[in-house]
């Protein structure tokens, strides 16, 4: 464990645990886009930048990316000094030029006071922050499908040779990261369309609803041990075929009762 | 393109088969085809255990890289402020000419490829013009054409 301050409160925490975790433990709201439980943290969206000093630092201090600072014995943290917002203010302005579409990037802004970008809004731009989540994502699971490319404002998230990604299995797990919702997909007359492909969706055997695509389900029967027919019917069909089995041990019980 | 695989693997089992070596063998790759080609990429990736998409990702991310066959001889005219100041301008003009060339294409037998480049970092010898790796100083523009073809 080491002890740390932040923002004036002594605070014990597992060492090297990043800020960001910790802060939010603290009941602290740092703001964050590219975080995500599930993913490792990349400090690509540079909202969560706090302000880190030292005693022994003689007042100097600096600025970083809490979600990848690990915690260490004596630091001192600031996390909304009026510099720190007004830094965050300009990155949501920036933001605000990208992605003018994205609900939830309109939301953060307006918590500091902007409802329209002070630069030129991109024209052509598609409401991507570039911050991985998607690429990261597909990475933990293994299929590494998409990735970014090209550079600088050319940069997209995309699969191998511009085209189509060979190694996508469907799963949505993109789509379903995304802080800004850009990654398109629809389900439609049991197949489901995402990054440029088809895939054929498995219809559960009683109410005909897609459950889950063919490749992601074979995927996931070969690596976790999942019983073979484990797709065949929708998670609303099992809850109500289990109601049914309970009822019947219910009436089995009264009847044993009795 | 039809390209030697053989070639390919050879030049990619001289590093270490490991994902460590990816920038190292395309750097090699790049060097022997003036490109990367589509099968090299895939032969990288399969050998060296890095899924498709990331040496895709690497390889359009690095200038050095090329994903469209270049010519073998590649020029690159300095655009700099100093060079721009000393006249590239007019050593651009003579070369776009001479070769047939815009800037960014390659010639259609493959000899020649035309680049600008914003500096090159020898700005008292402006204006500058590279051929494959030999820097020019002091280019004229009427010898410029002359210059990229004798080397």
């Amino acid at each position: 464990m080491v002890q740390m301050t932040i923002n004036g409160k002594v605070v014990k925490a597992p060492d090297g645990e990043m800020l960001l975790t910790v802060i939010r433990r603290q009941g602290i709201d740092v703001p964050a886009l590219c975080d995500h439980a599930a993913v490792e943290p990349c400090g690509s969206c540079r909202m969560c930048l706090v302000e880190i000093t030292r005693e022994d630092w003689n007042g100097w201090k600096k600025y970083v990316t809490s979600c990848l600072y690990p915690s260490e014995n004596g630091l001192i943290v600031s996390t909304h000094t009026p510099e720190l917002q007004e830094i965050r203010r300009n990155i949501m302005d920036l933001y605000l030029a990208r992605c003018p579409g994205s609900e939830l990037v309109q939301k953060m802004a307006e918590e500091y006071g902007l409802t329209r970008t002070s630069y030129k809004t991109i024209p052509e731009g598609d409401n991507c922050i570039m911050c991985y989540a998607c690429t990261r994502i597909c990475e933990v699971l293994g299929r590494n499908a998409i990735s970014a490319v090209h550079r600088g404002h050319a940069k997209v998230i995309s699969g191998p040779f511009d085209d189509p990604p060979p190694d996508c299995i469907g799963c949505l797990s993109c789509a379903n990261i995304c802080p800004t919702d850009v990654i398109e997909w629809h389900d439609q007359d049991g197949t489901r369309a995402i990054w440029g492909r088809t895939f054929d969706l498995i219809s559960c055997r009683q109410c005909g609803k897609g459950i889950i695509t063919r490749d992601f389900a074979e995927y996931l029967k070969e690596k976790r041990q999942i019983p073979a027919d484990y797709f065949e019917i929708c998670d609303d069909c099992k809850r109500v075929e289990l109601a049914r089995k309970m009822g019947g041990l219910v009436d089995l019980a009264k009847e044993v009762a009795s | 393109m039809a390209h030697d695989l053989a070639k390919i693997q050879e030049i990619i089992n001289r590093s270490p088969q490991s994902p460590g070596s990816l920038i190292a063998v395309l750097q090699d790759i790049q060097r022997e085809f003036h490109y990367l080609p589509c099968e090299a990429l895939e032969a990288t990736a399969s050998s060296l255990n890095v899924p498709l998409s990331k040496v895709f990702s690497v390889s359009t991310f690095y200038n050095a890289f090329s994903l469209n066959p270049r010519g073998e001889r590649i020029i690159r005219i300095c655009q700099g402020t100093a060079c721009h100041i000393k006249g590239a301008d007019l050593i651009q003009e003579q070369l776009v000419a001479g070769l047939g060339l815009k800037p960014g294409e390659t010639s259609p037998d493959m000899k020649y490829t035309l680049e600008v480049v914003n500096c090159l970092g020898v700005c008292a010898m402006a204006p500058v013009v590279v051929v494959n790796d030999k820097i020019h100083g002091g280019v004229r523009c009427d010898k410029a054409l002359k210059l990229v073809k004798k080397d």
